[in-house]
């Protein structure tokens, strides 16, 4: 049965972290506090005692819930999401994360279980569209490799309820489907320039940011549904939430998106609202921002949020900037 | 009719107590095209030289731990060359430092009846023929072959990873292989495979342990090829019976493994049922040709 799970680059992949996927809390900290054997001999001793769903758990839910409607109109296409478990954790954990898969009823074939070494390789070699973490340096280790990655925190204490049968992504537009470019400008020149500046370039494509390739296999998998005439019941539904406005500045980013062949289902120009209460109407599976800020804010409220660490947003010492960042960027400031 | 060599450079282990692992010579030194006749400078390595260098580095973190371990590898270099290259190859193993205790000059033949007579745990060898002859004889064996990506050199781990496919079986799951179309006798081959290799990883599990979590130089690990999780499970608990804690766990459910394989984690490209890889370099496997 196996001959039913599509091969990897046909595939949407996504990877993600044990982790994410479960709560793992309690065993964290004993890690943490106890160190590797003890961790380990825990999750042997509780090996029949299945983990509580973590905060990808309701988004890998909903990817099953597109897998059925998808298998249902192409019963031979490969074009489906195929959800890996990507995790450092050793292979000793492994017959507890199995149990747990099955008591979920996850449809979870495809594992690496690395045993402590880094799973970037792996991340490449099984072509993963998208990879989540609890660890920010994997997820900037995979960011660097090109890998659309986010960062992935304890689920809000109040969690929205989501649907099960309509998954919804919802992305921020810089530095998260575009460049950091424009934020650039913002944080070097303040927030008038950064007007004048989008003004200036409104018809000046933005550049692409790590996020922009799986909103396009979203867009892909959408173009299925409407070509069997099902726009409106369409299993996946996308949003850009922007702090750009509408009037002004949200223009270049609109232009931007449609000359690259995308869209989303809506977009939500906020003109430097917060994001939450939208968010908390929009009720996303996951959001994607790489603001902490905004991150947290729209945790607050009940939304699952990612943390994409990317661009001049970031507290850490700055990666080397990627070759299409430096062009832009130097080619505004003359 | 072998001729068995001790190296007097190697101190010789208590091969009862031992893992003896023979191994081709044409793994070690590279099978030179020319017979240069009256040649004498060392051999070439071969694709399982740092193979050879791995097994070394955990034989001595082993000895450092417990100078009087005789859980350790023990390699016979198995050579089916001419005669005028025994001294040769003998003086290349000196040359290189080798942890070779013996070495077995015999035909080809008699290959076979050299590895059951000195019970040899695991034979190796990077020619297929061999390799399916032994495993055919009950002799456990597995397939070296070369890893090409030079950035994944390193010899100071060694990898040794296990069938899923293999480990995890059961006559449910043989019976389904049975319906997808697998021959009796590649479903023997199954059979025959996961008994052979239970020795081995017996041993492994219990070398394994003398070594902590972290900084071991010996990982092992468990991967299923095509195999759904469920057998990846019971491959895992079956090794756990028999005292093996993997350490890395991979279930690809028919990915290819060529990707995989080109990091260097695993190496090879036949459906196998036990895979050893040191270092990043290669992998050995059984040559089942499923």
């Amino acid at each position: 049965f196996t001959k039913s799970l599509p091969k990897p680059q046909n595939a949407i992949t996504i990877a993600v972290s044990s982790r994410v996927l479960f709560n793992m809390d309690k065993e964290q900290q004993i890690y943490e506090q106890k160190g590797m054997e003890d961790y380990l001999k825990y999750q042997i001793e509780h090996e029949m005692e299945p983990f509580a769903p973590g905060p990808a758990f309701p988004f890998v839910k909903a990817l099953e819930a597109v897998n059925t409607r998808l298998r249902e109109l192409y019963p031979e296409s490969e074009e489906l999401f195929d959800v890996v478990l990507m995790t450092n954790s050793h292979a000793h954990a492994g017959l507890r994360l199995i149990n747990t898969i099955n008591h979920h009823q996850l449809f979870i074939e495809r594992f690496c279980m690395t045993g402590g070494n880094s799973p970037i390789g792996y991340l490449k070699a099984y072509h993963t569209n998208l990879y989540l973490s609890a660890d920010p340096m994997k997820v900037r280790e995979a960011l660097e490799e090109g890998i659309a990655a986010a960062t992935m925190f304890n689920p809000p204490e109040k969690r929205t309820e989501v649907s099960e049968t309509q998954l919804r992504v919802a992305f921020d537009g810089d530095a998260v489907l575009f460049s950091d470019e424009s934020e650039r400008i913002f944080k070097a020149h303040g927030l008038d320039k950064f007007f004048e500046h989008e003004k200036t370039h409104e018809n000046t494509l933005l550049d692409h940011g790590p996020l922009k390739g799986f909103l396009e296999s979203l867009g892909k998998l959408q173009k299925k549904f409407y070509a069997k005439d099902q726009r409106l019941d369409c299993p996946i539904r996308t949003y850009l939430v922007t702090a750009r406005s509408a009037a002004s500045s949200g223009t270049r980013a609109l232009k931007t998106l449609r000359s690259w062949g995308l869209e989303t289902d809506e977009a939500l120009f906020l003109a430097g609202a917060p994001k939450g209460p939208m968010l908390e109407k929009i009720r996303p599976h996951i959001f994607f921002d790489d603001q902490l800020f905004h991150v947290e804010g729209a945790s607050q409220l009940g939304t699952v949020a990612a943390h994409v660490p990317y661009g001049v947003a970031q507290k850490l010492p700055q990666q080397k900037p990627a070759k299409e960042n430096t062009k832009d960027f130097s080619a505004a400031t003359k | 009719m072998d001729s068995m060599v001790r190296n007097p450079d190697v101190k010789q282990r208590d091969a009862a107590q031992a893992v003896v692992v023979a191994v081709s010579s044409d793994a070690i030194f590279d099978p030179e095209v020319e017979q240069v006749h009256g040649a004498t400078e060392p051999l070439r390595k071969g694709d399982a030289f740092s193979f050879m260098k791995a097994i070394q580095v955990v034989n001595e973190r082993l000895l450092t731990l417990n100078s009087d371990e005789t859980l350790l590898f023990d390699v016979i270099l198995l050579s089916n060359d001419s005669e005028e290259k025994h001294s040769r190859i003998i003086a290349s193993a000196k040359h290189y430092g080798l942890d070779i205790g013996r070495f077995c000059f015999c035909n080809k033949e008699d290959s076979i009846e050299s590895l059951q007579s000195n019970e040899v745990k695991l034979f190796l060898s990077m020619d297929t023929n061999d390799v399916c002859k032994a495993l055919q004889k009950g002799v456990p064996a597995a397939l070296l072959y070369h890893q090409t990506d030079p950035n994944h050199q390193t010899e100071d781990q060694l990898k040794v990873v296990f069938s899923g496919d293999v480990i995890g079986s059961s006559e449910e799951m043989l019976h389904g292989l049975r319906e997808q179309g697998f021959t009796e006798t590649q479903l023997q081959g199954f059979k025959t495979a996961k008994g052979s290799v239970k020795e081995f990883a017996i041993l492994m599990g219990e070398m394994r342990r003398r070594f902590g979590l972290e900084g071991s130089p010996l990982c092992t690990g468990l991967m299923t090829v095509w195999s759904s999780r469920d057998v990846c499970a019971s491959a895992l608990k079956t090794l756990r019976g028999w005292g093996l804690l993997v350490d890395e766990a991979f279930c690809l459910a028919g990915a290819p493994r060529s990707p995989i394989l080109n990091l260097g984690f695993i190496g090879n490209t036949m459906k196998s049922s036990t895979y050893v890889k040191e270092g990043r370099d290669y992998s050995m496997y059984y040559g089942l040709e499923v």
